[in-house]
């Protein structure tokens, strides 16, 4: 009993883990066959005609799908969300946890609910707002209106956080006349920073992979983002040349990864301030 | 280890300050030229040797034209590319130059996209520049609408029947002839067709099919049918007419009772296009493929379509330039197109096998060889295609290809008059919308 | 000590950037959207004018949107309890106190936070006849190995419901795994000492502790799986047959290709209440189902 269960759970573990690593593994290989190939299959996906690094000097240098721009545009992007969310959010959640005024809770009630609003609600008219403005195929129709409500969230996730500070610590503070902005900056940030940390992560997960809203702000080949650049990438091979297909989707994936792998902590903790107390 | 991790993350933000710093940067020396921005519908899928040709004619337009930059931007995606433009369009930010694609010209001219170009031809014309004259009739009427022109012809190509002479030699059948008909068609893709005992399917086809209503469409044509009535208003009578309903029964036919064409189910799980890899021995197609064809050392003849009763037709799909309305530096795309459409630079493009020039000239520089005779011999059997008058014609093109999908996926149960009834009732609803 | 000294004015200044934001990018959307329902309004023509109500019934009577909420709510009915409860199933394993359980949850949550364009492309060829992974597999095995997946009216979808599972296990997990690990050490002591065996502590002990986590889990599930579009946009444009064009796809369509945004956003108000309701009748069905504790 007690070696099998373990093993019991051993096997289904590398199972399911086998789900996700196999087409990982295939897109790796894939990649490396020469572009016109035909989908590899079982006997040749190990063994192709060569192993064609160069499928990625293609697809990086293809001069009327630039995808290092579409990289460029997706960090602008993300460190504008991020920046931007990090100082509305904490603001906000220093309001609604350190200080009192009238109407504060209803305010954060409000706040809740538009976490209820799906975004698809949003975007035609919030599309139609920004193209007013002037602002559609800019940098700024896909930093502003961020339409997925992480500011909600991020208020909300900070709050909860702020909240669990102890009060010595603004007690301190005020003994030495610190007003509200003092407070803010030197005391209440620098002790949060694991919070602020998870949201930023969080934020940065969304908008590097979001797809619906950067699909529509962006209309010219120069702003697309990495996730929308790599659909028009594969339009543009048609359902064929899958080497370069993967090569491209590789391309992608790897940043995301890695920021993954290195920010893991944050996110798991951050789930966990959301759902527990959700 | 949360030290560590905070000073990670002021590392990655930092960073990414820098290379948008970077990037702002970059745009600022942009500035200083003027880009002009082009759009066609080009894809990673096109040959590199004519990529390259592509983009030292663009070089050249640079030269003459000192601290201009041509940037092109390519849309590709099937049936993705008029949508996108327009909403360029919506967004203010269209590129100067747009190419324009017959079967979707209308989208673009009767929703005020386009800049009307007969100021610029007439005033040019009176300078000796630019000579009308100088292009094909038949496609500058394309983009015409009364006295105002919208597209300067670039170049374009009647649909024909390519056939892959090794196969045809191999299994001894005489190459098609002009004039042929539907039952000497079904005859030779019989013979062609390799289909061992055994399999589930041909290992060899008679001729590769795609679900591509532009394609497809030539077959209603070839028996007399066609999709809307003359003054493109109405599919009722039309789509579903004997003629056209007769045609489609005989394409769905040849792929699920003679079966010496793939049905798409067999033709997926290659993830290539079977003509070009030697397993498909005829295909309906453009100049475009040439290209291709080229690269890959195919030994090829080409023939206009088969006919079933009536007389020989084709369909001209062509391509042209355009200027946007709103586009920032008009005069200079005006002149980019004078560049492009120019017989010198044609005579270059279109050796690549591109297509037909648009320039008669340049056109006529390439006559002689028996496959660009027989394709400058199609043109005069040659129509427009509908979506050059009729704008909601794309979301016709989608209804068709669903509706094909949904005959040749449902294995018999949705017949083909059934399925070209209920969709000459849907195209005719999207029609009557204001 | 000095309690939170009533700041009234400073408060409001704090809050108010981010209430500002929501206000213009959140609510007045909201509202336009309803007034753009109101109206015809198509983006590239002129005028719009006002039709109150005719939209709405327009799409309602539209056998082509009809069709998409169907498709929506079989996406959500499928995806939804196989997702909770795979996702469920999923943290048990991961809650073992075993060796190296660390990485596989890390290698789990990986497809969470994956591009979903990028898992698109390579679930097309996982689904290819022939030499997709599945039917590869199916031929080894011995089988035909010839459904194309993807163009199949019954499969396609079947394959959407089983991307979710592999995409939106990483969170679910997270949330399932914490509860699990909070549960208190002495309720599976007292469990054992009783003899219960480990799947009956956790059915008795564990799921009805999880019971409020259940709801929340459940509840954002069925939220995000309404939200389906890039998946659709990639792989299947809404076919084939139509089989898999869910609402935010065609609401896609109808805005964005045909530049209807007055119908658009008809049918968006229209998805908006689908959701509402969805979410109400899960709070209150498994309030009663699981007890008062589910929403203490």
């Amino acid at each position: 009993m007690r070696i099998v269960r373990p093993t019991i759970i051993y096997a289904l573990l590398v199972l399911i883990a086998l789900a996700m690593v196999v087409p990982l593994v295939w897109m790796v290989f894939t990649s490396l066959h020469p572009p016109h190939a035909q989908i590899p299959t079982m006997s040749n996906l190990f063994r192709p005609d060569g192993w064609h690094f160069e499928n990625y000097r293609e697809v990086l240098t293809y001069g009327e799908l630039p995808i290092w721009r579409f990289a460029v545009n997706s960090f602008v992007v993300t460190a504008g969300v991020v920046l931007f969310q990090l100082v509305l959010c904490s603001l906000a959640a220093f309001g609604f946890s350190r200080l009192q005024f009238r109407g504060r809770d209803a305010l954060f009630f409000v706040f809740l609910l538009t976490m209820m609003i799906p975004a698809q609600v949003l975007i035609v008219p919030l599309f139609t707002l920004v193209q007013k403005l002037g602002w559609l195929d800019t940098y700024w129709g896909l930093i502003i209106p961020y339409p997925y409500l992480s500011t909600a969230f991020g208020t909300f996730l900070l709050r909860q956080f702020f909240i669990t500070l102890p009060r010595s610590l603004d007690d301190a503070a005020r003994l030495d006349g610190c007003g509200d902005l003092r407070l803010f900056w030197h005391v209440i940030l620098p002790s949060a920073k694991p919070a602020l940390a998870t949201v930023a992560a969080f934020a940065f997960i969304w908008t590097w992979t979001d797809f619906y809203w950067p699909l529509l702000a962006t209309s010219s080949t120069t702003m697309r983002t990495l996730e929308v650049g790599l659909s028009v990438f594969k339009d543009s091979y048609g359902g064929m040349r899958w080497p370069l297909q993967m090569a491209a989707a590789i391309i992608v994936l790897v940043p995301v990864l890695v920021f993954f792998l290195a920010m893991q902590r944050f996110f798991v903790r951050g789930v966990i301030l959301s759902g527990l107390k959700g | 280890m949360r030290v560590v991790r905070m000073r990670a993350v002021r590392l990655i933000l930092g960073s990414v300050a820098v290379v948008s710093l970077v990037g702002g940067c970059a745009d600022d020396e942009q500035a200083v030229t003027t880009v002009l921005r082009v759009a066609n519908w080009g894809g990673a899928q096109v040959e590199s040797e004519f990529m390259r040709l592509e983009r030292t004619i663009w070089e050249e337009f640079e030269t003459t034209h000192p601290g201009v930059r041509v940037q092109v931007e390519q849309i590709p995606g099937r049936g993705q590319y008029a949508p996108k433009l327009l909403m360029m369009h919506v967004a203010g930010s269209v590129p100067d130059v747009i190419q324009l694609d017959a079967s979707s010209a209308a989208v673009f001219i009767d929703n005020g996209v386009l800049l009307d170009l007969a100021p610029f031809v007439e005033r040019d014309q009176k300078q000796k520049e630019f000579d009308l004259g100088n292009y094909f009739v038949k496609v500058l009427d394309v983009a015409r609408r009364g006295d105002a022109i919208y597209t300067i012809p670039l170049d374009f190509t009647p649909m024909v029947m390519y056939y892959n002479k090794k196969l045809f030699d191999e299994a001894g059948v005489a190459y098609p002839q002009p004039g042929w008909s539907w039952d000497d068609f079904l005859e030779t893709a019989g013979k062609l067709t390799v289909f061992p005992e055994g399999t589930r399917s041909p290992t060899r086809y008679g001729m590769f099919f795609e679900n591509v209503m532009p394609f497809w469409v030539l077959w209603l044509w070839t028996n007399g049918g066609d999709v809307l009535s003359p003054d493109g208003k109405r599919a009722s009578g039309y789509f579903d007419g004997p003629k056209s309903v007769e045609a489609l029964e005989f394409l769905v036919d040849l792929m699920t009772k003679q079966r010496v064409v793939p049905h798409p189910r067999e033709s997926s799980a290659a993830g290539v296009d079977l003509f070009r890899s030697g397993r498909a021995a005829m295909d309906l197609k453009g100049h475009w493929k040439m290209i291709d064809y080229g690269a890959d050392g195919m030994d090829f003849g080409v023939v206009g379509l088969p006919t079933n009763g009536v007389e020989r037709v084709t369909v001209v799909y062509a391509s042209g330039l355009s200027v946007a309305r709103r586009a920032k530096h008009p005069e200079l795309a005006w002149g980019y197109i004078k560049h492009m459409t120019s017989f010198g630079v044609q005579v270059r493009r279109v050796a690549s096998g591109l297509a037909i020039s648009g320039n008669k000239a340049a056109a006529a520089h390439f006559a002689g060889t028996p496959v660009e005779d027989a394709f400058l011999e199609e043109v005069q059997y040659a129509r427009p295609p509908w979506g050059a008058t009729v704008e909601r014609y794309p979301f016709i093109e989608e209804l068709g290809r669903e509706m094909m999908e949904d005959i040749l996926y449902s294995d018999g149960e949705l017949s083909v008059e059934e399925a070209l009834r209920q969709t000459a009732k849907l195209i005719d609803a999207a029609l009557a919308e204001p | 000590m000095a309690a939170l000294r009533a700041n009234n004015w400073r408060g409001y200044l704090f809050v108010a950037p981010a209430t500002l934001y929501l206000a213009l990018f959140a609510f007045f959307p909201m509202v336009f959207a309803g007034y753009m329902s109101l109206h015809r309004w198509h983006l590239l023509k002129e005028d719009h004018p006002f039709v109150g109500l005719a939209n709405f019934t327009t799409i309602l009577a539209d056998p082509f949107f009809r069709n998409a909420i169907y498709n929506t709510l079989i996406y959500v009915a499928f995806s939804v309890p196989l997702g909770v409860v795979t996702s469920l199933a999923v943290a048990a394993l991961v809650a073992q106190r075993l060796r190296g359980v660390g990485v596989f949850r890390t290698l789990y949550y990986i497809p969470a936070i994956g591009s979903k364009v990028a898992i698109s492309m390579v679930w097309i060829w996982i689904l290819l006849p022939e030499v997709g992974l599945i039917n590869a597999s199916l031929k080894w095995l011995g089988g035909e190995g010839t459904t194309n997946f993807l163009a199949e009216p019954g499969w396609a979808m079947a394959a959407l419901v089983a991307m979710s599972l592999g995409i939106g296990l990483g969170p679910r997990m997270i949330i399932f795994l914490a509860g699990i690990q909070s549960v208190p050490q002495t309720y599976y002591e007292a469990a054992a000492l009783d003899g219960c065996t480990a799947w009956k502590r956790f059915r008795h002990v564990t799921l009805p502790l999880l019971a409020p986590t259940t709801l929340f889990v459940v509840i954002t599930t069925t939220i995000a799986s309404f939200q389906l579009f890039t998946e659709v946009y990639m792989m299947t444009r809404g076919g084939p047959r139509r089989t898999t064009d869910v609402v935010l796809y065609h609401i896609y369509k109808e805005a964005w290709q045909k530049f209807e945004v007055g119908m658009a956003s008809a049918m968006s108000y229209v998805l908006f209440a689908m959701i509402l309701i969805v979410a109400l009748l899960q709070f209150r069905i498994m309030r009663r189902g699981l007890g008062e504790g589910a929403t203490a």
